[in-house]
């Protein structure tokens, strides 16, 4: 029975000792910075370029926290800083974090971004990468072609015989979302089909649905043939992407500056979708089609 | 928190809301009961075979079998199978049903060998056939654990199926997971509660009728 | 995306060129479960003992824990998500409600299964209720208590591939990169690891319960023949 006593006393110690260890696992390092990314691949690329541009020219070490379920989430998280750094789109300023001034331009909406980020969150919100991720409203070629669909106004004929698939946030989103989409063009779907935007394009490719809710630079619609329909009445308002770093973490560590802006006006939207198809279709890393590029445009040395 | 306020703003959202809400409880149910009648008309006569035939190796194979996925986590058995059966409320039922089994076969094969021999031997006696005596006598005997094995299972099931979400499904795990998209509060509070409440509900219900059954039997 | 049958071959060499990130993965795993089991045992463990000795007090608790239970795990750990923020901590937290149930309920029944004669053996040995507790109850209670550590584990590790969902780590975020970034490769590498994890864990938690019966059964005799009781079945 002495026996007995010893292990039950071993176990409890155990249990104590990986309480201890486990809350100790998670409190961070000072050198440590956390960049998060949304579910698509496209902010995990360019969060694998920082990876390796910062790790490589600095000693900080960089983790990547993948797989945030929106934007939304990843500004929470910056707040919060359980992460300190990620790809953001400009078109966030509606979303209610902050007064906006409602216009559709480019350059005023990423002027809004950039000042009302900074003085509500303290966050440092760069100049774009060069190119704009938007929603964009697609179909199944051969329905483009059978009922002559060039324009999203051409579905208001048919809308309430289609189907159409969209991420799980757009049809909550308030300021361009379904609702607002209903507003602006009188189009109402006959069912919707919300899920992570990833598997909308296998829903159209086994035509459970006919209209996909599409990224613009997503390989997805070229994967699956899908024609992009023109935004003819100015619904989706611009998305133009930057990184976004807490200002705190610039303070300490302002060699960042520099390094984050070496990808500032470097990608436009081909080589972003181009990039995006290598991970999503060719099924590469998002580590090796960032270092890639990272070499092929100078921007990292040949060696590693 | 100023608490008062959030539970009017609450409230104001669900008065908007509510018809969503529905409708992803009508889809929730639908998958769940889906799930749980296949799994059913599976399981039970499995069940009621194995109570007739006594093999060792054919026991353990089927529990294993069960048990297996029983164990391999819900995100993993609906992962694996969306390459294989696509997206939507058909590898979420698939995935459900599988997870319904080992519970329903477990209880039906207790419920039968629950049955006293002798009453069985009885019924011979008395000239039932085969047939006679397992739907007059062994079905109605067994029934309360077979119930009991359902509701268990049901209440489960309703609970998994928040998952179905995750691969295009809908059903309440949709208002939770958009409602963390774009971190609206609301939206998650209303899917979380409306998930329990259905699973308690669930529970609830079909307690009554578990008890209902046994008193039935007792009287039998 | 069809699955083929050259998928196998590709499946492995994803893994074994991936095999150190997968390891990672599956140790960060791991890792979240043994927390919540560990928090789990040491809550569960003594309210699992209150419940034994007080009827009152064990419907209570177990009602509590069945309803914490029954809560849809996507639905725990948003709630959870809204007041502890994402991340690791509130995985653990969500592992260790989930965990709660089976090992308050299997605490609570091995105290109760225990053998009265026992515990008048005990007695008749000088032991006082703590000595009861610690040196004959508890110990004897360990297979059931194992059991309930058996079920909670299985339950966890399908619980933490959620994680990713808020915030968190493990072979869930394998699976839910394969899910968004359409590869299914992916998805398998993540999905099987964590139906292996928890098949195996389910397999040697289950010998180890049963070596721990065995040993209950020499115990009993033991503690019935170091009083001079007689052993009644």
């Amino acid at each position: 029975m002495i026996k007995l006593n010893k292990k039950f006393y071993m176990l409890v110690s155990m249990a104590l000792l990986m309480i201890i260890v486990g809350c100790s696992n998670s409190s961070g390092g000072s050198d440590k910075l956390k960049i998060g990314a949304q579910t698509y691949s496209e902010p995990k690329i360019i969060a694998e370029m920082y990876k390796a541009l910062i790790e490589e020219s600095t000693d900080i070490s960089v983790d990547i926290v993948a797989d945030l379920a929106a934007s939304p989430i990843v500004i929470q998280s910056m707040n919060k800083g359980d992460v300190q750094m990620a790809t953001l789109y400009s078109g966030e300023i509606f979303n209610g974090y902050f007064e906006i001034e409602e216009t559709k331009d480019r350059q005023e909406v990423l002027k809004q971004a950039q000042q009302g980020f900074d003085e509500t969150f303290g966050f440092k919100w760069f100049d774009s990468f060069g190119f704009e991720n938007t929603y964009a409203f697609t179909v199944r070629q051969e329905l483009a072609d059978q009922y002559g669909l060039e324009k999203v106004s051409d579905l208001k004929e048919y809308a309430d015989t289609l189907k159409i698939g969209v991420d799980t946030t757009w049809l909550e989103r308030d300021n361009d979302g379904y609702r607002a989409f209903q507003d602006h063009y009188g189009i109402k779907f006959n069912e919707t089909f919300p899920m992570e935007i990833s598997l909308v394009y296998q829903a159209v490719a086994d035509q459970e649905v006919d209209v996909v809710l599409a990224y613009t630079t997503d390989p997805g619609i070229k994967e699956f043939n899908l024609k992009t329909l023109e935004d003819d009445m100015q619904f989706f308002p611009p998305y133009d992407a930057s990184p976004v770093i807490r200002k705190d973490m610039l303070e300490k560590h302002p060699e960042l500056e520099g390094i984050i802006s070496k990808l500032v006006g470097k990608i436009d939207v081909q080589t972003m979708a181009s990039l995006n198809y290598e991970v999503d279709v060719n099924k590469r890393s998002p580590k090796e089609v960032a270092i890639e590029f990272l070499k092929a445009e100078g921007l990292m040395s040949n060696e590693s | 928190m100023p608490f008062t306020n959030s539970i009017s703003q609450f409230y104001q959202f669900l008065l908007e809301r509510y018809p969503d809400i529905l409708v992803a409880t009508r889809e929730h149910v639908t998958i769940a009961i889906v799930a749980v009648l296949l799994s059913t008309l599976v399981a039970v006569p499995v069940g009621i075979y194995l109570a007739k035939n006594r093999a060792k190796w054919l026991h353990s194979t089927v529990f294993s079998i069960a048990n297996l996925f029983q164990t391999i986590p819900s995100l993993a058995l609906l992962a694996i199978l969306l390459p294989i059966v696509g997206i939507g409320t058909k590898p979420a039922i698939i995935a459900l049903f599988l997870y319904a089994l080992l519970p329903i076969l477990r209880n039906t094969l207790a419920g039968f060998q629950s049955v006293d021999q002798s009453v069985i031997e009885a019924a011979r006696g008395m000239g039932y056939s085969a047939a006679q005596r397992l739907f007059k006598i062994q079905l109605p005997l067994a029934f309360p654990y077979i119930m009991s094995g359902l509701r268990m299972t049901t209440v489960y099931i309703i609970s998994w199926t928040t998952l179905a979400a995750l691969i295009g499904a809908g059903g309440l795990g949709q208002l939770i997971v958009s409602g963390i998209g774009v971190n609206r509060k609301e939206l998650i509070f209303a899917g979380a509660i409306a998930a329990i409440l259905l699973t308690l509900l669930t529970d609830q219900l079909l307690g009554l009728i578990e008890r209902k059954m046994f008193k039935r039997a007792k009287s039998a | 995306m069809m699955l083929k049958t050259n998928g196998f071959i590709a499946l492995f060499e994803y893994i074994s060129d991936n095999a150190s990130t997968l390891l990672n993965l599956t140790i960060e795993h791991v890792i979240m479960v043994l927390l919540g089991l560990a928090l789990a045992l040491v809550v569960g463990v003594p309210l699992g003992i209150i419940s034994s000795k007080n009827e009152k007090l064990a419907s209570v608790i177990l009602s509590a824990a069945n309803i914490l239970q029954v809560i849809p795990s996507l639905a725990l750990l948003a709630l959870l998500m809204m007041f502890l923020g994402l991340g690791f901590k509130t995985i653990v937290v969500g592992l260790f409600c989930y965990s709660l149930l089976p090992i308050i309920r299997n605490t609570y029944v091995g105290l109760k299964e225990m053998d009265a004669n026992l515990n008048e053996a005990g007695r008749g040995l000088g032991m006082n209720k703590w000595q009861l507790l610690m040196k004959v109850q508890l110990p004897l209670s360990l297979p059931f208590i194992m059991a309930g550590v058996r079920v909670a584990a299985v339950i966890a590790i399908g619980v933490a591939t959620l994680a990713p969902l808020i915030g968190g780590d493990g072979l869930g975020r394998e699976i839910y990169a394969g899910l968004n970034m359409r590869n299914e490769l992916k998805i398998y590498a993540g999905a099987i690891p964590a139906a292996c994890l928890a098949i195996l864990t389910d397999v040697l938690l289950g010998r180890l319960q049963n070596r721990m019966k065995s040993k209950q059964s020499r115990q009993k005799v033991e503690t019935q023949q170091g009083a001079g009781v007689s052993v009644s079945n």
